[in-house]
């Protein structure tokens, strides 16, 4: 559920943000399946674009996507494309939907992680960094996907359950927001 | 969409982040990736200002990277553990199965790697000594306890005969006492009946090796004015014609020297143990310098009849039994007829020692 952008949500963001790049580049690394290896960029725009949506999470998308690129060996400006599009998507997607979905939630953000990683990884087919179009869906697209997936459940359900968080996927309401007399009394 | 709480359809109650759900920011940001991308994919992957940027975040990002790979380096293994787990039964016999296989394999190539090194040791001294030999293998120990034999797996079908001394990688262990089509016992020199025309390596002091029940070799008939010291090396003196002159057998681990004797107490340490026999060399003939000269056997007489003169020095002068010891160590080479026990009927008494 999209909330307001307030500074507690920076700072949370903020940390968010820490704790992906820290776990993209020292940890995704050495975690394997396969070829495939979990996107904490994907996981990091994908939390954004479910809580805020708007134009913090397309920036958020993108500059998550920058600095996957910069840190894989592939065209810079692939992934910062493809979560721009896919926050701004996923946020007028997460508009609309259920509270306490969180489930939803889940489901919203494996078709972004499938749906983002194939289009990379067909990408990268054709601009010739990879050779065969199985190879691409089956050891890298769906081993990625999965792994991705996979990261983004612990931060999901650490954020539903957080206490003291206005930010939320559904699930358990959040303290601070039933402090506010309301879960959806988000105002600005 | 649930609601807590007050009468406004929460449709109405959200508020958006931006009017246009970042719409416009979304348009800017993906043409700038776009941008980005095209030049990075013209760029390659040599210079140009993205790949000076990716190497500039590559340099800031090491000490992470470096803290990461330290960090997750005890669960790199965890794949296998998870592939173990999941590997079904039969693998896993078949893997038992192999390791056990392999297992027996390596004891059997240790095994043949040992072999190997005795059969270079066989080899080396029969290339030393240049021997005219047949190897065999000990394929039994004595099967009584008063005598100390071994069975060989040759015999007279090849070419193997009674007498005929037989050696291992260390230098002499025995004699051929009997001999069947397939198969032959060898007496041992520590056999209580064995005796073999040996001297001391180094002061060339002749004498007769003979077996003891304890095991040990005793050189016997050493004059005590020859030159004998404990570590010195017992080899056959060639005297009996059946053992190849200068072939080793033992080293001196004892002299004493009894008052009044006319001879040493020699204790000598056989080089070889029994129970390490598995490949030996039967010799099957001597070459002319293997055996025996005539001045060797002078050289004998001469020692011996000194030994028993009475002009000689005090030790000696109570002596006199060395003749006859010499002439009771006929061995069972001497009584079965062949040619191995012609040969030392040509010499004195020594030439009988030779009967292992």
């Amino acid at each position: 559920m999209q909330v307001k952008d307030s500074n507690r949500n920076r700072r949370d963001f903020g940390s968010l943000a820490a704790i992906c790049l820290v776990l993209q580049i020292a940890v995704a690394p050495n975690i394997a399946l396969g070829n495939g290896r979990a996107n904490m960029a994907l996981v990091f725009a994908g939390i954004t674009s479910l809580l805020v949506g708007g134009q913090l999470g397309v920036l958020c998308g993108f500059l998550a996507g920058l600095v996957f690129d910069l840190s894989t060996t592939g065209p810079i400006g692939l992934m910062a494309f493809l979560l721009t599009v896919a926050s701004f998507v996923v946020g007028i997607e997460a508009r609309n939907r259920l509270a306490d979905d969180f489930r939803g939630s889940m489901s919203i953000f494996a078709l972004m992680a499938v749906a983002v990683s194939l289009l990379y990884h067909l990408t990268m087919l054709l601009v010739g960094d990879a050779t065969s179009f199985v190879d691409v869906v089956f050891l890298r697209t769906l081993p990625t996907s999965l792994l991705t997936i996979v990261a983004f459940a612990p931060f999901a359900y650490a954020i539903s359950h957080a206490t003291g968080s206005a930010l939320t996927l559904g699930g358990k309401p959040s303290k601070s927001a039933r402090s506010h007399g309301s879960r959806y009394d988000l105002n600005i | 969409m649930p609601r807590k709480g007050g009468t406004t359809p929460p449709s109405t109650r959200f508020k958006r982040t931006d009017a246009d759900g970042g719409l416009r920011t979304c348009i800017v940001l993906v043409v700038v990736s776009l941008v980005m991308f095209t030049l990075s994919v013209r760029e390659g992957d040599t210079g140009g200002v993205f790949n000076t940027a990716r190497g500039a975040w590559m340099t800031i990002t090491t000490p992470i990277r470096w803290v990461g790979g330290a960090v997750t380096a005890p669960f790199q293994g965890l794949g296998n553990v998870v592939a173990n787990l999941t590997t079904d039964q039969e693998r896993l016999s078949d893997l038992k199965a192999e390791n056990e296989r392999l297992v027996a394999r390596n004891a059997e190539l240790e095994e043949a790697e040992q072999t190997a090194r005795r059969l270079e040791s066989l080899l080396g001294l029969q290339s030393l000594y240049n021997l005219q030999s047949t190897a065999a293998r000990i394929i039994s120990g004595s099967t009584d306890s008063w005598s100390s034999t071994v069975t060989i797996d040759k015999g007279t079908a090849s070419g193997l005969a009674v007498g005929m001394p037989v050696t291992d990688a260390n230098g002499a262990i025995g004699q051929i006492i009997r001999c069947g089509s397939t198969s032959a016992t060898v007496r041992l020199v520590t056999d209580e009946n064995s005796s073999i025309s040996a001297m001391v390596q180094s002061s060339r002091a002749q004498g007769v090796l003979r077996g003891s029940v304890d095991g040990t070799l005793r050189l016997t008939l050493v004059r005590t004015d020859q030159m004998v010291e404990v570590g010195d090396m017992v080899v056959t003196s060639g005297l009996g014609g059946v053992f190849p002159k200068g072939l080793p057998v033992g080293k001196v681990v004892s002299v004493e020297r009894t008052s009044g004797s006319l001879y040493y107490e020699i204790e000598v340490e056989p080089l070889s143990s029994t129970e390490s026999f598995e490949e030996v060399l039967v010799i099957t003939s001597l070459t002319e310098d293997q055996k025996a000269t005539a001045q060797d056997v002078a050289e004998a007489d001469l020692q011996d009849t000194t030994a028993s003169s009475p002009t000689t020095t005090s030790e000696t002068s109570e002596g006199g039994e060395g003749e006859g010891d010499a002439d009771a160590t006929d061995g069972e080479a001497s009584s079965e007829g062949d040619d191995w026990e012609g040969e030392y009927d040509e010499y004195d008494e020594y030439a009988g020692e030779d009967g292992a």
